[in-house]
């Protein structure tokens, strides 16, 4: 049948359609409500105590930096945030490795047991990680690497794991296979056919894996409130939710702190909101 | 025990793959907490302005303390106290390097245990009086404080039999306070009630809040999302029916039943306050601290503060506008006249510290002249030392509220729980009459089935309280 | 033209599972395979196996009255007493509730979003940032949005709705749909992406045949555009229902912790009590494998009415 897909040229849709005025309005409620909680935060953010008791909802009339310099002296919001960093880059990267390499396995390799195999990891993806929690913890003390970043960071590994391997053997399989039967031909082995063509094909699937996945490790809070026990080891969404306890009375503060957090991502957003939306839904839904 | 025996029968029992509850606490027992990774992973921990140019911050690094600090919701001011006492502390010793980490009030308890658990955290710690020290005690997380402090020293300091175990002193106690109830003067004038004559009777207090509520304002203001509203209550009014702490623990340790009046009947009255909307609207969605503001903005006309708060209050509201009583009295037992001060916070080094001798200096130092001085002056509370001087308080209520904290039989209920217990029992069954999800014959029967589930789950814990026990003194 | 659309062309040209020439075989060797599977393997055992099989031996663990431990049932007894541990139970299959209604909005928008009006991306992008923002991040705004003085109430008082309301996060009633609430908020972006991304790929001769026989826009989006979109409809709702036994505890710990009382408790939330506030790691492990089989339940019972209607396609 016809493949062409539909409302790529920008009128949308042959169908019938909403009056404008009707779809604006409320696509526009529905923005207001989505923004307002960013809206919130950064109204609060800059006001003084005086200023928030006294309007909660318009923006500071003065707006002051007062919480911005005690929120980035007291809380150890920096610190936390490197953390999350090094703990989300590492996490992905080994995850996307290992399983880029297993999903070319289950994909092209003929072998007993593969699609067992498959079939077993791509159930993982429903284990709760509550479930985890215990047994893993007592592991890491064991091991002597509680209260360390590797110990959220192999944890992590092995969670997003299945989600990647399901996203990728699915591609893996879809791609035409002339092109690597043409390498191997011509006396490829197995990991330069993967290396050098098939990962370059494979871009959409493994922006998606790594933005689901990066998405998911930098948000993660049980595992990382149980495992990271010091503050200067903490992860951003972890230390945050400390933060808010410590400076709860200071509702100014705690906001500020809140929007420190946020910066990276929405910053990461503003520049490249396409790039998210598409790598999150290129691969998945098949 | 020592430290190799303690290692090598927990080693048996891990290779037997027999890890019991009491083993999962154990752990810690290892003493030794480093992490053995690649320092650059630790390295990549210290960016921080604490950073002096010193080696990595990991804890086996000498010259560093970390300090989980409690105190600021009792004592507003105490943050700053401490960041000027470190200041202070780290001139005269520049090779010492200490990392103040203040606490929340809802995760105090359950964060120091999982340290706890994973044998690693903290230098000195801060958990509330008796009960929650003794636990962490018995789960050898802390070390014994008068092993590194000179008797001398800790003569000098005040209500140190909260902490006492076993011939040692286990925790030092920096502040005394007592929890007041407050009073608004000028709602009371409003509402026609005489502002120099508080009630002090059960059926008068019920009037007074009638009145309250008829002249337009919240009778009494508290935050209880915590729980910790309900826990304030409880060591006021609990204590009433009581004749003897010893009598209390009784319950705890099984030899009565919570679902008896004397230790739950309590709970009717609060229902009673609770139904008849003497409490602000906001009780359940605002803790303890932030429901401190409603009384500031004088939305309400009675409120809990210590000694701290209340001097926050009169500060908000004006000196002459506040007021203090003790908490209206309707009960029978012995200890119905005992007041309810209490060291509140004590503050301990842990088992696993590498650096015991420095972090036992530091809390000496926090008890010396000039910082005694400086701590009121910030926070308005006084001092669990003997060589406080009680003149400095010039303020009248908090006169007031000093003398009845250092005259007669002193308890504050709350800790005389094991945290288990506080945390699932007191903290809950509050929330329940106050959110009105549950009725009285409920919070006590949660008492009475946390308590049994704390006895099955941990017995050695219930063999060390009814060791301890018969030690108890009385109020 | 995108990846998406020539691997589709060729899935259809090929067959799934990519079979290759029998040349291949001879260039690996037997053991290859398993190679490439390694580095996976050793995480997935260390991270999943042996905890999954520790929580079973750790459930029937519990301490003896007189020290030492006892095996037995004693954890999975107390649980099923414990009324705590019942509420957790309704809580989260209340929360299940939020799951038609992520879906039936996250269609709404996304087939408004598919009109294009000018600066749709615009607004795409809009509807799409409550995801991307940290749970906590989340949680804690909407404590102060719905705190009794808060946004909320203020603007049910502005427009006279007065009576509504509540203290929504101190009231038991009003808590657990409170926490509802700020889920479906940040989920909604997700659905309403995923779900605009398959429109877009429908082939638009259906809509045109749609179109010349007169349907409504209800018509055409009911009879034609969701039916296209089933599979992406159930890989959704397979998501989110996964998520509302497994991925909530940041919401719970950040706004109520459990309260008031036991009215916001969800099973992940009594867990990590359990093991970490409570030091019982027996009752927290048979709670886990309670929720471990409950989850494998409800995805196997999916497969198995997803078996019986294979045959009709997608």
């Amino acid at each position: 049948m016809v493949t062409a897909s539909s409302g790529r040229e920008g009128k949308g849709p042959r169908t019938p359609k909403i009056a404008p005025i009707l779809s604006h309005t409320v696509l526009i409620a529905i923005s207001i409500v989505a923004l307002y909680p960013i809206y919130y935060m950064v109204i609060t953010a800059f006001k003084n105590r005086k200023e928030y008791l006294s309007s909660q909802f318009l923006p500071p009339l003065h707006p002051t930096l007062q919480n911005l310099r005690e929120a980035l002296s007291r809380g150890d919001l920096l610190q936390w945030m490197f953390n999350s960093v090094v703990v989300t880059a590492v996490s992905v990267l080994v995850a996307t490795a290992a399983a880029v390499l297993a999903a070319y396995a289950l994909a092209r390799m003929q072998f007993p047991g593969r699609d067992t195999i498959l079939s077993g990891i791509v159930s993982l993806m429903v284990v709760p990680p509550v479930v985890l929690l215990v047994p893993l913890f007592l592991l890491m003390v064991q091991v002597r690497l509680i209260n360390t970043l590797p110990s959220v960071i192999i944890v992590y590994v092995g969670l997003t794991i299945p989600l990647s391997v399901y996203l990728l053997t699915n591609f893996f399989r879809a791609l035409p296979y002339e092109i690597e039967e043409a390498a191997r031909m011509d006396g490829c082995s197995s990991l330069g056919v993967l290396w050098r063509i098939v990962l370059p094909l494979s871009a959409p699937a493994l922006l998606t894996s790594i933005v689901v996945n990066a998405l998911w490790v930098w948000n993660e809070l049980l595992i990382a409130l149980v495992f990271l026990q010091s503050n200067e080891r903490r992860t951003l969404v972890a230390g945050l939710t400390l933060f808010q306890g410590q400076y709860q009375v200071n509702e100014s503060l705690v906001m500020t702190g809140a929007l420190i957090a946020t910066i990276p991502m929405l910053l990461l957003y503003l520049f490249g909101a396409r790039f998210f939306i598409r790598g999150l839904v290129a691969g998945a839904g098949k | 025990m020592s430290d190799e025996k303690r290692i090598s029968s927990f080693q048996k029992r891990l290779l037997n793959h027999s890890l019991s509850r009491r083993d999962f606490l154990r752990l810690t027992g290892m003493g030794v907490g480093a992490a053995t990774l690649p320092g650059f992973l630790a390295a990549c921990g210290g960016s921080q302005q604490q950073q002096q140019g010193n080696a990595p911050a990991t804890k086996s690094v000498k010259g560093k303390l970390t300090f989980w600090y409690w105190a600021e919701s009792d004592a507003p001011g105490a943050n700053q106290w401490m960041d000027e006492t470190v200041k202070a502390y780290t001139k005269e010793h520049s090779d010492l390097e200490i990392n103040v980490v203040p606490q929340s009030t809802d995760t105090l308890i359950s964060s120091f245990q999982a340290a706890a658990s994973a044998g690693q955290g903290p230098d000195i710690a801060s958990q509330w009086a008796t009960g929650p020290v003794l636990a962490q005690v018995w789960q050898d997380a802390v070390a014994p404080l008068s092993d590194y402090v000179p008797q001398d020293e800790i003569d000098q300091w005040l209500n140190t039999s909260e902490n006492e175990y076993n011939g040692k002193l286990w925790a030092m106690p920096y502040y005394i306070i007592g929890i007041a109830t407050a009073y608004n003067k000028g709602h009371f004038d409003k509402a026609g009630l005489d502002p120099e004559n508080p009630p002090q009777t059960w059926d008068d207090f019920l009037a007074t809040c009638e009145e309250l509520k008829k002249s337009g304002v919240t009778p009494f203001s508290i935050g209880n999302q915590d729980g910790y509203g309900g826990a304030w209550h409880f060591s006021n009014m609990e204590l009433q029916n009581l004749d003897s702490l010893q009598e209390w623990v009784n319950a705890i340790i099984g030899q009565a039943s919570f679902t008896d009046e004397r230790y739950t009947g309590w709970y009717e009255r609060l229902n009673d306050l609770v139904q008849k909307g003497y409490y602000n609207e906001s009780v359940n969605s605002l803790s303890l601290d932030r429901g401190h503001a409603i009384f500031s903005r004088g939305e309400s006309a009675m409120s809990f503060g210590t000694d701290g708060i209340v001097r926050q209050w009169q500060n908000d509201l004006g000196q002459d506008a506040v007021g203090i009583m003790k908490y209206p009295k309707f009960g029978e037992g012995n200890l119905v006249d005992s007041f309810n001060a209490t060291q509140s916070i004590s503050h301990f080094i842990t088992s696993w510290s590498k650096n015991k001798e420095e972090a036992a200096a530091f809390l000496e130092f926090m008890h010396t002249p000039e910082r005694m001085k400086r701590w009121f002056e910030l926070t308005g509370v006084g001092i669990a030392d003997k060589r406080f001087d009680a003149s400095l308080i010039k303020n009248s209520v908090l006169r007031q509220l000093y003398e009845w904290e250092t005259t007669g039989p002193q308890v504050w209920l709350e800790n005389y729980n094991p945290p288990q217990i506080d945390s699932e029992a007191n903290l809950k069954a509050g929330q329940l009459i106050f959110s009105r999800s549950g009725t009285p014959q409920e919070a006590a029967q949660l008492w009475q089935s946390v308590a049994q589930r704390w006895r099955t789950q941990n017995p050695d814990d219930l063999q060390n309280w009814r060791a301890w026990h018969p030690e108890i003194s009385g109020a | 033209m995108t990846r998406a659309h020539t691997s589709q062309k060729a899935t259809v040209a090929q067959g799934r599972g990519g079979e290759r020439p029998k040349r291949s075989r001879l260039r690996n060797a037997p053991w290859t395979p398993y190679l490439y599977l390694l580095p996976a393997a050793v995480f997935i055992v260390l991270v999943f196996v042996y905890p999954l099989i520790e929580i079973v031996r750790t459930s029937l663990q519990a301490p003896a009255a007189t020290g030492g431990t006892t095996f037995g049932f004693t954890n999975y007894k107390f649980m099923l007493t414990d009324p705590a541990f019942r509420q957790a139970v309704l809580h989260n299959m209340i929360l299940l509730l939020s799951v038609p209604i992520m879906t039936a909005l996250a269609l709404l928008f996304s087939l408004l979003l598919w009109e294009q009006v000018r600066g749709w991306k615009w607004y795409r992008a809009f509807i799409f940032t409550p995801y991307i923002l940290a749970i906590p991040v989340v949680g804690i705004t909407f404590i102060y949005l719905y705190s009794a003085d808060g946004i909320v109430n203020t603007a049910l008082k502005a427009s006279g709705l007065g009576f509504l309301t509540q203290d929504w996060l101190g009231n038991p009633k009003s808590v657990l749909p409170s926490i509802m609430s700020v889920i479906i908020y940040r989920e909604l972006g997700f659905g309403t992406v995923l779900f605009l991304a398959r429109m877009m790929s429908i082939p638009t001769d259906m809509l045109d045949a749609a179109k010349t026989e007169g349907a409504n826009w209800f018509q055409v989006h009911r009879y034609v555009t969701i039916p296209q979109l089933r599979s992406v409809i159930e890989f959704f709702v397979i998501v989110e229902v996964i998520t509302m036994f497994s991925w909530v505890f940041a919401y719970v710990y950040t706004m109520t912790k459990g309260g008031p009382g036991f009215s916001s408790i969800i099973l992940e939330f009594y867990i990590w009590q359990n093991a970490f506030e409570f030091q019982s790691p027996g009752i927290a492990s048979a709670v886990a494998v309670v929720l471990m089989v409950a989850v494998s339940g409800l995805i196997f019972l999916h497969l198995r009415v997803r078996r019986a209607q294979s045959g009709d396609g997608e």
